[in-house]
């Protein structure tokens, strides 16, 4: 069964750590490996870091979605072009928040809406028991 | 034993020979190897006395003449005392290969710090420094902030369990297989994970007596082993000013881990060090190339090979 929650924090660095203990339990739910969580962390943090010093927020908001061993991970909503063009555009041989995430996360995508947009990112579970 | 290895300890009494005609001196053979040449005998006793040790022949040439080949070569003769005493401390969590970085600096310390007018012998002086240095590694520079005795102890325990149910599995194993081996729950074995970040271990880039200037050699200059594949990796990121922040194992992981799609533990089973060790330097190590974005306030430093901007 699909399962949400809703994070709202300040727009500090503070949240970072929030985040990361929400998805260490739902990755620990959905048997994650620790790789698979370990990548989970760096992805999260490299982008949420970015997002912070990109966009001038007061609230971060994040929705974390599990259901059936994949985990989508919400963030947003942001206003910054630099933003998504450091999420969107890979440089080949460059270790920038991209290749950061293309290594460490299924899939990315972004949901627009009113000239805002959530950044989504997607882990499925991998090599872990079934 | 690497080539490089072999030429510092070739034939101590010929310091200028080539390695492919030297002799290969271990611990076993210090006492035996000044009883060549005589007083005065320099070609290659090098005004030694006949009675005098040859770590006393070493400790002389550098003291006295700035030899820092005589300090080299004691480095390596006494690393077998190192490992020695490095193991008796292995049963506690920590890498072996780690403990031997930490006792060789406490090494180098001693040979560095030697009084000549002692006339005490350098194993005397040098254990309790090795000893002090590895006991001071647990105790002040293990965590760097306070974390309960409970959590360290359980993430102590996740250590050597994760080491033993990567390669049984095949894979990394998840937090529930974890706390169930570590008879924990998966909030404590999370709670113990996160606080493994919390723990330092010393730089093999880091200068054995802590000056740090541009000749001085890292530890790793003196370890052999790893640094091969270091060196041999085709890494570009060696040429960005931001990588160039890093030290050479760090470079060599997120070489790894982001240019050859790795995972942590397939990269820890590579360079011989744990997975949880792996997470934190690969984490420490994104942390310095951000700082030096934040300093330098130019996206293109993370560009390891610094042509094609995007």
């Amino acid at each position: 069964m699909a399962e949400r929650i809703d994070l709202e924090m300040p727009a500090t660095l503070n949240a970072l750590s929030t985040v990361r203990m929400v998805l260490g339990g739902l990755g620990a739910r959905l048997d994650f490996s620790l790789d698979d969580l370990d990548d989970l962390y760096l992805a999260t943090d490299g982008l949420l870091r970015s997002a912070l010093d990109a966009d001038p927020l007061d609230r971060l908001s994040v929705e974390i979605l599990i259901d059936n061993g994949v985990l989508r991970f919400a963030a947003g909503t942001f206003k910054s072009a630099k933003l998504r063009a450091e999420v969107t555009t890979y440089a080949e041989g460059c270790l920038d928040l991209c290749m950061l995430l293309r290594r460490t996360i299924d899939d990315v995508l972004f949901e627009d809406a009113d000239g805002a947009y959530r950044i989504v990112l997607i882990k499925r579970r991998q090599d872990a028991p079934a | 034993m690497s080539a490089a290895d072999e030429r510092r300890v070739s034939d101590p009494l010929d310091l200028e020979a080539p390695p492919g005609q030297a002799r290969v001196v271990t611990a076993d053979d210090r006492d035996e190897a000044p009883a060549r040449g005589g007083p005065g005998a320099d070609p290659q006793g090098r005004g030694r006395d006949d009675s005098e040790k040859l770590d006393q022949y070493l400790l002389r040439r550098y003291h006295l003449h700035g030899d820092r080949r005589a300090r080299e070569q004691l480095i390596t003769m006494y690393l077998p005392l190192v490992r020695s005493l490095a193991r008796r401390y292995a049963s506690r969590g920590e890498h072996f290969d780690d403990l031997v970085q930490v006792g060789a600096i406490g090494l180098i310390k001693a040979i560095d710090r030697f009084d000549l007018s002692r006339g005490v012998e350098l194993t005397t002086y040098a254990t309790p420094n090795i000893v002090g240095e590895i006991k001071r590694y647990f105790r002040d520079k293990g965590w760097s902030v306070r974390v309960p005795r409970g959590l360290q102890e359980l993430n102590i325990r996740l250590n050597k369990i994760i080491d033993e149910l990567v390669p049984k599995l095949q894979r990394a194993p998840t937090i529930n297989e974890l706390a169930e081996a570590a008879s924990a729950t998966p909030e404590e074995v999370l709670e113990a994970l996160e606080t493994s970040q919390a723990y330092n271990s010393v730089s093999l880039q880091a200068s054995p007596n802590g000056e740090g200037g541009e000749d001085d050699a890292g530890l790793i200059d003196y370890l052999g082993g790893e640094e091969e594949a270091y060196d041999t990796m085709e890494d570009r990121t060696t040429l960005a000013p931001g990588f160039a922040k890093l030290d050479k194992r760090e470079r060599y992981i997120l070489h790894l881990r982001f240019f050859e799609g790795q995972t942590q533990s397939q990269i820890a089973e590579r360079v011989g060090i744990s997975q949880m060790h792996v997470s934190r330097l690969i984490r420490r190590s994104l942390e310095k190339l951000r700082e030096e974005i934040g300093e330098l306030d130019n996206p293109q430093i993370l560009r390891p090979s610094g042509d094609n901007p995007r």
